[in-house]
């Protein structure tokens, strides 16, 4: 086949190259009227919905279209599907970057269709849409704005948790044309929107409209600029004007001569608008130059970020501006170094010498020159030249001596990946530049929504990204088209997809489960090793046991906690019970939860599991809760009866421990009512009521509680020991110290006496202290301030040393008293 | 080698991590976090940051006094608790509600958005008006070697309520470690719930396998091998050791933890103790983003970043004085160089070093001071009752002897904290109380402290802290034989000798020197993994000391002391974590086979700041050729495990 020209189909707007590039031919069939249509195309090379516009007369034999629907095809013309749309009329049609198609009904309601299947979620816009109704859209990658009839905007800006919102109340009067602009391109990071209103336009953001004060209007068409520096618009004398995205400057203006507004207007790239009227279209770029292109029949526009599509019946073809490395190469008597390296390959199939000397010439800015070829090689479609251009790279590079063939490599694989999905088969006409936005992994996930798993599979394969997601999507299909018997197909997916790493069973059992085949999910899911992902779906197929018993297994305290919820409010509540009674982790999760929320149950789960002590605690908890004294005593009481006639020990005490704390409640209410004006005593412990008691000197009512209460002797006096100390009532201490015996011994007593820094009472029970050692002793009168004491103490352990020291911290006459002891036990000479 | 340490790693995640997401609220906004997180959070990063990134004021969810000052309002609370995030809940219905600002509301679930969440904002009916995000906060580094979880409720959930929550984000923070630096080749671990987690380990890591090269899994997690720079993860249970954090802790750091309480590094002390906040300390403490309070107390910063924090931190409160006079004289002297200058140069020399001077100088005030406060509260006489019946208890002296003592605590109304602990610690070490005995002392102390502590002394059995002796087999189950139901102290006192009645508080030479002659049980276990030889000369009674540093990694895990290890309470596992052969010997060729190996140790439930001690103090012995850090659900301490059992509400009228 002759080679090409390359320079076919350039054309010169201005000081700027564009060319046409025809990709596929004979898309569609004759009797697709496209200007019935209205065509919306999906980024990056993406499939194409056509929907008849409602607004064309329609031939009534035609019974095809007597339904509204939307047909999608691939940009080969291959049709893909078609959707039936039974909704209120359709008001606006997009498609999203991940090729999910959008169509917005004018009563607000919202669907998106993903992996092209005709598989659905929908929404609605709410915001008033219903009474208003929706009057028109505009999609960008992630979102959408819907302009509704009464002049107001709504916005939702991601599809996979929507949340329309309203945006700034927008002025009254005319809409004539408006645009979005996409939350990537503002200030404020989130979706704004243009509106020609009458002879200005509005900015208008969530908060609030920001008119420009334009006096040309009212426009016709308005139009962003893919990078957002500039904006299109068309006046209604028939002109376009270029301006800056402020609105402050205009960068140029073009008289199209016509009355009638074009169809469209969209950018093609960032440099030039193409206007489109039925067959007819003009590109003009920035520099206010242009170029005019006529068409046999109707012609649709699809604009791409780095170019636009043009779609005919019989063709669809590639505008684009020709980039300034093509340029260098291919343009008329071009001597750039890349040019004259490609020149050289021709003369080395010459096995001319020139080829040499041509080498020779550009040795100096060879590296670029190759550089050059590989990168023009990117935005060749036509395989004969990209070959052409890596030879003259690959030549190149063969007479440097160090190069890094990186680039040259990885060129090479992704022009091999994009020739084979530009096939008209396969129907992907991306652009160099779109396969980079799109990425490798995206590139798959469009393969797998037009079923294409084999080639999907090698791509991957080939560029080494994990396949996973082709297989379970293979399967799920599988799943969804195979009517043989479930086993049958269970062992054909299980075998297919054997030894190979990540496959979620889980999808493709949901697939089946959606399918209303739910053995042949519960089969499949049995093949997921992850256990967590196999609850939710159980639980939709109500394998409730199953779902819990997965749940605890994977160890997600979560996960089982989100089961039991499920469960509680589905079940009756005994079986709630027999189903956690005998897995304890779910069990001790109900019961922890309950605890805070749900005593009522807590309580009933304890009955049913006869637990006495947790029941009647429930109660004891639910007790302390209770503001009302009569209310906790109630409580108690029924606490206390939950665990009458049982003969276990522990429940006795636990029987006796309760009845005493609603004992010790009564006394302290009539304690209460007799010695206090407010609540003083009530919920003080048995010790603090009687310490209290002691220190406000109703010794007799604390003795009484005590006995009533059988506490112990030794903790009795211990606490009137302190009470009274706080009290300071010495003269009880000294009247105590009359006893013969304490319970506690004496020594607490010289030590709480003084601590409190009475010296003198507190010698009082230094005596008393007899089973004490003679140190101790003779150290507490010592702190006493009593070294005469302390001296008699040793003299009667005749301890002469101690003496001596003592003597040494004696004053005034003690010192004599202790010379005294001293000599008295001095053996006598 | 990984060019960050694991905790500042951890530190630098979560920070890039939060402020991301803070990011993505747009504009100025109100924080609310609850109060759980503020410290977590003021760990690692400023209030300054913060601002920085629009915040503009920090509320407390728990004081629910959030305000429609601005628009954007960002709440921070734990997905794990429902509750918290029903509170989230009403405090954005009540905004919606009242204000005329229409707000913008972001909930940040930590460390992941769970279904119960999504639940409970779908039943509140909000959870389409708030934007949701997951913000992964696992490991909370709080020293260079200690990596926590700072989960308050991991004790009480992990024993009280059986709530397996902890174990699960236990094993999330885990892989994350394994993710960075390859699957531990060994796990060795003692007790049930460490079992659990060893469990969930293996299994996660078998989805992970499951997930590898399918897009959904971490690139970082492909072709993840056994690590070549780590050793072992060594995981131990809590309830393996009840006994040692009941005990009170005789580290200085471990004491100020004890009486006034540590927390995420700080701890807030009376102001009569270490004076008003002054010059560049004032600074420190507004880390917080909580303000602090005038007067009464003050946050002191505890961590590496004071010097002599970190002198004093590990050594026995016996000590510690010398240590600070050390330290007063030398700076004492240094600060006299002043008057021998006599050069400029000399002069500006000084000058220049002027300011540490002055930070070392107040932080030894500080701590003069706290020491001071400390040493008042260790002479007084209740403590060193508590003491004698601790150590008589740790010694394995028959425990009746102490029961007088305890009662006498009880009716002098001592601290129920302390009472309770005596009692557990009682019953830990000894198999149980006698029924007699509990029930008498379950009396005495209800009556002292409140007819509410029936609930609590319920609790504490169910945490098996307190229990009747049922039966002589409980006590001395297995010297062999199947596994025990309860920690055998009795027999392991013996057999890993815990108790080393010589021992030099200046100069240790065994772990013990932490309780003052009693080695925490929990690490000894690690001992008997990592320092086989040592132990075994311990027993012998050889001469302890030398052997330490002819150890040799020789044989691994539990080996050689399997049947000690079975009186211990829980099960026992050493699991060996394999990889592609080729691959892992490939690695280890790469990293050489004589770079520092790390040990992880992993404390579920809790480790105390003597165990921290201690096992710094093991670390220093095995380096250079072991590295250890510490990781953890959160910082325990006998206070703590009692506060988890405690009845909190009495029968006083509600005011």
């Amino acid at each position: 086949m002759a080679p090409s020209n390359p320079l076919a189909n350039w054309e010169k707007v201005g000081d700027s190259f564009y060319r046409k590039i025809p990709v596929y031919d004979a898309i569609f069939d004759e009797d697709v009227e496209l200007e019935n249509y209205i065509v919306t195309g999906a980024p990056c090379g993406g499939v194409i919905a056509l929907h008849r516009d409602e607004s064309k007369p329609i031939r009534l034999r035609d019974t095809q279209t007597s339904r509204s629907s939307i047909d999608i095809y691939s940009c080969s013309g291959k049709q893909i599907n078609r959707i039936n749309w039974d909704q209120a009329s359709i008001r606006g049609i997009g498609w999203s970057d991940k090729e999910e198609l959008l169509v917005v009904a004018e009563d607000g309601t919202v669907r998106r269709y993903f992996g092209l299947d005709g598989d659905f979620t929908s929404f609605s816009l709410g915001n008033g849409a219903e009474e208003y109704g929706v009057r028109a859209c505009q999609f960008w990658a992630s979102g959408l704005v819907a302009l509704l009839s009464n002049n107001q905007l709504i916005a939702v800006s991601k599809y996979d948790e929507p949340r329309p919102k309203l945006l700034a109340p927008c002025p009254e009067g005319e809409v004539s044309s408006w645009t979005v602009i996409p939350p990537a391109q503002t200030l404020s990071r989130s979706v704004e929107v243009l509106l020609a209103v009458d002879r200005t336009i509005y900015l208008i953001d969530s908060t609030e409209a920001e008119d420009k004060v334009l006096q040309d209007g009212p426009f016709k068409h308005v139009s962003m600029s893919p990078t957002g520096l500039y904006v299109a618009l068309f006046t209604a004398e028939g002109k376009l004007w270029v301006v800056s995205n402020d609105f402050q400057s205009k960068i140029s203006e073009y008289d199209t001569k016509s009355r009638v507004p074009p169809d469209t207007v969209n950018w093609c790239g960032d440099d030039a608008v193409i206007l489109a009227w039925e067959d007819e279209i003009h590109l003009i770029t920035t520099d206010g130059a242009s170029s005019k292109y006529y068409y046999d029949d109707r012609v649709h526009v699809i604009p791409e970020f780095d170019g636009s599509r043009l779609l005919t019946n019989d063709s669809c073809e590639f505008l684009h501006k020709v980039h300034d490395v093509t340029e260098d190469i291919f343009r008329l008597g071009s001597s750039s170094p890349a040019s004259v390296l490609l020149d050289s390959v021709d003369q080395l199939e010459k096995k001319s010498p020139k080829a040499d000397e041509n080498i020779q010439m550009i040795r100096s800015s060879l590296p670029a020159a190759v550089d050059s070829c590989i990168k023009a090689a990117a935005y060749e479609f036509d395989a004969y030249w990209q070959r052409r251009l890596l030879k003259a790279a690959s030549f190149g590079k063969s007479a440097l001596e160090l190069y890094n063939s990186d680039e040259f490599v990885e060129m090479t694989e992704k022009l091999r990946v994009l020739s084979a999905v530009r096939d008209y088969q396969i129907g992907l006409p991306l652009s160099y530049e779109q396969y980079l936005r799109l990425s490798p992994e995206g590139l798959i996930e469009r393969l797998i929504s037009r079923h294409e798993y084999l080639l999907a599979i090698r791509v991957s394969d080939y560029l080494q990204i994990p396949a996973d997601r082709i297989y379970v999507h293979w399967a799920s299909q599988k799943v969804r088209v195979s009517s043989g018997d479930d086993e049958a197909v269970c062992k054909l997916i299980v075998q297919r997809l054997e030894g190979k790493p990540g496959i979620s069973f889980e999808i493709i059992a949901q697939t089946a489960y959606d399918e209303g085949r739910s053995h042949l999910a519960t089969q499949l899911l049995n093949h997921e090793p992850r256990a967590g992902k196999q609850v939710p779906l159980l639980l939709n197929m109500e394998e409730d046991e199953l779902a819990l018993d997965k749940a605890i297994e994977s160890g997600d305290d979560d996960l089982v906690n989100y089961v039991l919820l499920h469960l509680k409010s589905k079940l009756p509540l005994a079986s709630f019970f027999r189903m956690i009674n005998t897995r304890p982790m779910a069990s001790a999760l109900i019961e922890t939860a309950a605890q805070d929320d749900d005593i009522e149950l807590l309580k009933d789960l304890y009955y049913q599991d006869d637990r006495p002590i947790d029941g009647s605690n429930a109660l004891v908890s639910e007790s302390l809760r209770e503001t009302d004294p009569e209310r906790k005593a109630e409580k108690l009481v029924l606490a206390s009866r939950l665990l009458a006639d049982s003969k276990d020990p522990t429940v006795v005490l636990q029987q006796k421990l309760i009845n005493e704390a609603s004992q010790l409640m009564k006394a302290q209410e009539s304690l209460d009512k007799d010695l206090a004006d407010r609540s003083e005593f009530l919920g003080l412990s048995l010790n603090e009521t009687i310490y209290r008691l002691v220190r406000a000197g109703y010794g007799k009512r604390a003795h009484k509680i005590q006995s009533e209460f059988k506490m112990p002797e030794k903790t009795y006096w211990w606490l009137r020991l302190r009470a009274l100390v706080a009290k300071r009532d010495w003269g009880e201490l000294e009247e105590i110290g009359k006893n013969k015996k304490s319970p506690i011994g004496w020594e607490p007593f010289y030590n709480e006496v003084l601590g409190a820094g009475n010296t003198k009472l507190a010698s009082v029970f230094v005596p008393k202290c007899t089973t004490l050692p003679v140190a101790d002793r003779i150290e507490m009168w010592i702190k006493c301030g009593m070294i005469v004491k302390a001296g008699e103490e040793a003299q009667k352990a005749k301890d002469i040393n101690t003496l001596e020291l003592l003597r040494t911290k004696a004053s005034g006459p003690a010192v004599t008293e202790i010379e005294r002891m001293i000599n008295q036990l001095k053996p006598r000479k | 080698m990984a060019p960050l340490g694991d905790a500042d790693h951890c530190r630098d995640k979560a920070r890039r991590d939060l402020l991301a997401l803070l990011e993505g609220a747009r504009g100025k906004k109100n924080l609310v976090v609850s109060q759980e997180l503020a410290g977590p959070v003021s760990l690692f990063i400023k209030f300054s940051v913060l601002q920085e990134y629009g915040v503009d004021r920090v509320f407390l969810l728990e004081n629910a006094n959030i305000d429609s000052s601005q628009r954007n309002v960002v709440f921070l609370v734990r997905g794990e608790k429902a509750q918290h995030v029903r509170t989230v809940a009403q405090q954005i219905k009540r905004l919606q509600n009242n204000g005329n600002v229409e707000h913008e509301f972001s909930i940040f679930l930590t460390p992941r958005r769970t279904l119960v969440s999504n639940a409970v904002l779908e039943e509140a009916g909000i959870i389409g008006d708030v934007n949701i995000a997951e913000f992964p906060l696992h490991f909370l580094p709080l020293e260079q070697d200690i990596l926590s979880l700072e989960l308050d409720d991991a004790f009480g959930d992990l024993y009280l309520h059986k709530d397996p929550g902890c174990i699960f984000q236990s094993a999330k923070a885990l892989m994350g470690l394994q993710q960075r630096h390859g699957y531990f080749p060994r796990i060795v671990g003692k007790g049930d719930n460490a079992r659990r987690l060893a469990d969930l380990l293996l299994r996660m890591r078998k989805e992970i396998d499951a997930e590898e090269s399918s897009g959904l899994a971490d690139p970082s997690a492909r072709g993840l091998l056994p690590s070549a720079d780590t050793e072992s993860l060594i995981i131990i249970d809590r309830d393996v050791d009840f006994g040692t954090p009941l005990l009170t802790q005789l580290t200085y750091e471990g004491l100020i933890d004890e009486y006034v309480g540590i927390k995420n590094n700080q701890a807030e002390i009376d102001t009569s103790v270490v004076g008003q906040a002054s010059g560049p300390q004032a600074q420190e403490s507004s880390k917080s983003p909580q303000q602090a309070k005038p007067g009464l107390k003050r946050k002191i910063q505890l961590d590496a970043s004071d010097q002599l924090f970190n002198q004093l931190r590990d050594a026995n409160f016996a000590i510690v004085g010398d240590i600070l006079n050390k330290v007063a004289r030398r700076l004492e002297t240094e600060y006299e160089t002043r008057h021998s200058a006599k050069t400029t140069v000399e002069l500006r020399d000084f000058v220049n070093k002027l300011p540490a001077y002055q930070l070392e100088h107040q932080s030894l005030r500080t701590h003069t001071n706290l020491a001071e406060e400390i040493m008042r509260l260790t002479r007084s006489e209740t403590f060193r009752k508590i003491l004698d019946v601790q150590q008589s208890n740790a010694a394995g002296i028959d425990p009746i002897n102490q029961h007088e003592t305890i009662e006498e605590l009880i009716a002098r109304d001592a601290p129920l904290k302390n009472v309770l602990r005596l009692l557990c610690l009682e019953s830990c070490m000894a198999g149980g109380l006698r029924p007699k005995d509990l029930e008498n002392f379950k009396r005495q102390v209800i009556q002292a402290y409140g007819h509410q502590h029936i609930l609590t002394f319920w609790a504490l059995e169910k945490m098996e802290l307190l229990q009747p002796r049922s039966s002589a087999t409980t006590m001395l189950l297995p010297t062999s034989g199947q596994t025990g139901t309860k920690t055998n102290y009795g027999y392991l006192r013996k057999s890993l000798r815990l108790v080393i009645e010589e021992v030099s508080e200046k100069e240790p030479e065994d772990i013990s020197y932490v309780y003052s002659g009693f080695a925490p049980l929990s690490v000894r276990l690690v001992q008997c993994v990592l320092q086989k030889p040592y132990i075994i000369s311990l027993i012998k009674g050889g001469t302890p000391a030398a052997s330490v540093n002819n150890a040799s990694t020789g044989s691994p895990g539990w080996l050689g002391f399997e049947d000690v290890v079975k009186s211990a309470r829980g099960s026992t596992f050493s699991i060996v974590q394999k990889g592609d052969d080729k691959a892992v010997r490939a690695r280890q060729t790469l990293s050489g086979n004589n770079a520092t190996k790390t040990v992880y140790v992993y404390f579920l439930g809790g480790i105390t700041f003597t165990e921290i001690a201690a096992l710094r103090f093991v670390a220093a012995q095995e380096a250079p050729r072991r590295k250890i850090i510490i990781c953890t659900t959160g910082i325990v301490s006998g206070d703590r495990m009692m506060d988890a059992a405690i009845e909190k509400k009495s029968f006083a009228n509600a005011e």
